[in-house]
């Protein structure tokens, strides 16, 4: 018994590795945390600098009780008006699954304001919990995955930050986030 | 021939439709003299790109034959899952539309968007909306169309058609863009760097993202039985488009449909990884629209509920569907892999190798499968190297679709007593016979060639005419730039059959196991270097027979004559046969006729004949030496000694596309370094002679513009000292020539060498 529980800490811990490398790769920044509600909060203030407004969306499956540190922060728009949706340097969101391969986070689009916030704000930072990494891309589409979500839900698999080679060189902060920063609750 | 107009005053559009011929040569002018160093940076990034990225797929093999089946089941059972996706949205609270016509579509989208008094809708690339002439319906009707893609917002500005599925702008490079947007936009702001450009567009487009009434939007793949949809980005600006405006409009062809969700799994490991050579773009959405979540109200308005419609266009697709040839062309994914990994587009791109909206090798059967036949004519473009068809994640016979549109492209000529006559004489068949001069020509190179043998140095005296050349250019299209390989005193089968007589029979010892195909390139062209590929097998213990010279259908296949290519393949078969039956290894030295018996004659023989023929070992020699070397633990250093050579031990080898597409082609690179010698190797995907095609007067200049590539590879290789060509196929030979202007060898050429 306390073989299986160690094989699947190793195996877990593996996905991270992977998980983190492949998000540098694609030019995400990762960070690995405990979970509670304050080293979360410092993770994200630490994250978004000095951005004087952040948006948030609350979370569909982590508690929100863990977001309830940052939450409190002043700068925090869980209600943002569209005035403040387009004028915010960084959205916050949950991310439902990760993505060992590539260094993707899944976002859900169609829960409430989740989508909207991950895409219009230049820095993104998206959570998510360690036992929600998958080993490949293919495996959201499996029904004896996390509970087979992956094959109900709108999502986007967001791998890095939005990017184009159209002008010429790769330049990194398009249309969507410039920059993303993913947070992994262990 | 020649035209006064400068080529870098030629707009694209205007060379789009290529049904005429002096659109296609044109745009080939208009493309080497303004694009083509962008089109080859870009496309060669993504070609290193892809390999790089497949190489970490360690199902990579599984997965293209997976992704087939779907696609294959999913074309077989269309209008089933038709019926059935059109259930699914609706199910979800959409709204479906087949439109069968692009004007139907157009109508339809137009209707929908002034029900809703629709000003302004912000668009993601769509290339099935380019087909359809969308944004022209639209802006008709009075509606503002925002092209949000970066590439497609050049394209709208420049007023150009796209040059490649994935990356339609990929012909401009930065310092033309910003040429463009200052012109355009009449604006001083500097623009100096892919930054400036991108916050410059990104600035307009946010606007038009806040203030739009509707998006539309195009889809990979599409579900039946979920009506999800897959779509693959990375700026950002399809997902604004579906999330932001509460009006979503997809548009795509019929063919984008699927069985089933669960089949995303498969196409989201391949398309992205095929396309631009990444794991995954930034955003690959996964939806089933319409989205449950609120859509965005801009400041000062009231949010509204949204609505989702999924428009498919049929527009031909049924006909294709219907074709025996043609309806493989549904199965391509648009992952553009066909495209980044041949060297003609590679060097021009989709201007020139591509119709109003479809590009590159699979364009021709999408531009003849939406419009017509003629439209197809750039396909001409497609050599038939088969490096697409190796690279295709759903295995498309890409050359295949192509020598078929050569035919119908074909049968269209009028026929002529000179064609015909010409033709009976050199042996095309009946139905070959409209086909022009130049194609009938090449097609029966044979013919030409065996009856020039008998008289080596009258038709080599002959043929260096000047007049004589002038004549060939004229009548066949033969580029008098191009060195005619000089005919030899005495064939391969002479070499082989004088070398037989001076040794008693007895004392042969025969290897009845192995027989060497004379094929009539080596026999006519260059029969030492059979010998010298004979040779080196008699140093690993093999005695091979040399077979009868016979021509392989590989010239007229290339040249679309089907059916002349299928009479020689039967002879042929006929004479094969009975090796075949009983085991014989057959040896190939020239590797496009290795790659007819390995795959196109599957397209040629009838099913039993070609299962004889796909269970035989077809081998190229040192790939037999390779094997042999491995099975007997035979140290082929001590055989052949790099140290030796009269050559030198520097090498510079450039391996034949199909032998690589035939996977024969590690095996001489491999044979070489184990002899010691030092062999820098090319990585080109072709050396732009492929066969024909650089001999022909009309695509001389791409031919050798293609050859620049390999050329500058040969020369960044002997920064150090000269170093010795090598090359395993004819054609390719000939073309180092024309580019390096010294002999090149064939690898068994060199290793014999090494015997003194």
């Amino acid at each position: 018994m306390l073989d299986f529980f160690m094989q699947q800490a190793m195996a877990q811990s593996s996905l991270v590795e992977d998980f983190a490398a492949a998000a540098i790769q694609a030019v995400a920044t990762v960070q690995v945390i405990d979970r509670s509600p304050v080293t979360l909060r410092d993770a994200i203030l630490q994250a978004v600098a000095d951005a004087s407004r952040i948006l948030y969306a609350p979370p569909q499956e982590l508690p929100a009780s863990l977001f309830s540190e940052f939450a409190a922060d002043p700068r925090v728009r869980a209600n943002a008006t569209p005035d403040e949706m387009v004028n915010s340097a960084a959205g916050v969101t949950e991310a439902f699954a990760a993505v060992a391969s590539t260094g993707s986070v899944c976002i859900d689009v169609s829960f409430e304001r989740t989508g909207i916030v991950s895409l219009m704000a230049p820095l993104q930072v998206a959570v998510v919990a360690v036992e929600n990494i998958v080993p490949q891309p293919r495996d959201l589409f499996r029904a004896d995955v996390l509970d087979g979500r992956g094959l109900r839900r709108d999502f986007v698999f967001v791998t890095g930050p939005s990017a184009t080679a159209d002008m010429g060189p790769l330049v990194r902060g398009v249309h969507g986030p410039h920059k993303l920063h993913i947070i992994v609750l262990r | 021939m020649a035209t006064p107009v400068n080529p870098a005053d030629i707009n694209p559009r205007q060379v789009a439709n290529k049904s005429d011929k002096k659109a296609l040569l044109d745009a080939i002018r208009m493309t080497l003299s303004v694009q083509s160093s962008a089109v080859r940076r870009n496309t060669q990034t993504f070609n290193r790109n892809r390999y790089a990225a497949t190489a970490l797929l360690p199902d990579y093999n599984e997965l293209k034959d997976r992704a087939r089946q779907i696609k294959e089941n999913a074309i077989a059972n269309l209008p089933e899952l038709l019926r059935q996706l059109e259930a699914s949205v609706r199910a979800n609270g959409g709204h479906f539309y087949l439109a069968k016509t692009a004007a139907d579509a157009d109508q339809y989208i137009r209707d929908v968007l002034l029900r809703h008094e629709a000003k302004l809708v912000v668009k993601g690339k769509s290339i099935t909306s380019e087909e359809i002439k969308l944004n022209h319906a639209l802006e008709a009707a009075g509606i503002t169309v925002a092209e949000t893609d970066l590439a497609e917002f050049i394209l709208q500005v420049a007023d150009e058609q796209p040059s490649h599925i994935i990356a339609p702008a990929l012909h401009y490079s930065r310092e033309r863009i910003t040429a463009l947007f200052k012109r355009k936009f009449n604006t001083d702001l500097p623009l100096d760097t892919g930054e400036d450009l991108t916050v410059f567009a990104r600035e307009k487009l946010r606007q038009q993202f806040i203030a739009a009434d509707a998006g539309i939007s195009g889809a990979n793949l599409i579900a039946a039985d979920s009506g999800s949809l897959m779509l693959v980005e990375s700026e950002g600006n399809i997902r604004m488009t579906m999330t932001l405006p509460p009006l979503h409009i997809a548009l795509a062809g019929i063919e984008k449909v699927v069985l089933s969700r669960t089949d995303f799994g498969t196409f989201i490991e391949l398309l992205p990884r095929s396309g631009t050579g990444q794991p995954l773009t930034s955003y690959v959405s996964i939806l089933h629209p319409p989205l449950k979540a609120p859509s965005f109200a801009a400041p000062g308005k009231a949010t509204r509920p949204r609505e989702f419609h999924l428009v498919l266009i049929d527009n031909g697709r049924s006909r294709m569907r219907e074709d025996p040839v043609l309806h493989e062309a549904l199965y391509c994914i648009r992952c553009s892999a066909c495209m980044n990994c041949c060297a003609n587009f590679e060097t021009v791109g989709g201007h020139a190798f591509g119709g109003e909206t479809y590009s590159g090798g699979i364009g021709g059967s999408w531009e003849a499968g939406t419009g017509t036949l003629m439209n197809a004519r750039f396909s001409e473009l497609c050599t038939g190297c088969s490096r697409c068809v190796t690279q295709c994640p759903v295995r498309i016979d890409i050359p295949w679709l192509n020598e078929n549109l050569r035919q119908r492209m074909n049968f269209e000529q009028p026929e002529t007593g000179v064609k015909s006559a010409f033709g009976a004489m050199t042996g095309s068949a009946p139905e070959d016979r409209a086909a022009p001069l130049q194609r009938q020509f090449f097609a029966n190179y044979h013919v030409m060639a065996s009856g020039a043998a008998r008289f080596p140095s009258l038709s080599n005296a002959v043929t260096g005419l000047p007049f004589v050349r002038g004549l060939m250019e004229n009548v066949v299209g033969l580029d008098r730039r191009r060195k005619l390989p000089a005919f030899p005193r005495k064939t391969w089968q002479q070499l082989y059959l004088d070398e037989h007589a001076n040794v008693p029979a007895r004392a042969v010892k025969s290897s009845p196991d192995v027989l060497m195909f004379a094929d009539v390139f080596t026999n006519y062209g260059s029969p030492e270097r059979g010998m010298a590929a004979m040779r080196v097998l008699r140093e690993v213990g093999i005695n091979a027979e040399l077979s009868l010279s016979l021509p392989d259908g590989r010239a007229a296949i290339s040249q679309g004559m089907i059916a002349t290519a299928r009479q020689q393949a039967n002879a042929l078969a006929k004479t094969l046969l009975p090796y075949l039956e009983k085991g014989t290894v057959i040896c190939v030295l020239e590797p496009s006729v290795l790659a007819m018996f390995r795959s196109d004659y599957e397209h040629l023989l009838d099913a039993t004949t070609w299962e004889k023929f796909e269970r035989a070992s077809f081998l190229e020699p040192l790939q037999l030496v390779w094997s042999i070397a491995k099975d007997q633990r035979l140290d082929l250093s001590q055989v052949f000694r790099a140290s030796k050579s009269p050559h030198g031990n520097r090498v510079f080898y450039h391996s034949h596309c199909q032998q690589r597409s035939c996977d024969a082609a590690w095996q001489t690179i491999d044979i070489l370094r184990l002899c010691g010698f030092d062999a820098v190797t090319s990585s080109v995907e072709c050396c732009g002679m492929a066969g024909s095609f650089g001999y022909k007067r009309e695509y001389y200049e791409l031919s050798m513009a293609v050859g620049e590539d390999l050329f500058a590879q040969v020369r960044a290789a002997e920064q150090d000292g000269p170093r010795t060509l090598l090359a395993s196929g004819t054609s390719c030979h000939e073309q180092l020539w024309a580019g390096m202007g010294r002999v090149v060898m064939h690898p068994v050429e060199l290793l014999v060498g090494t015997l003194g």
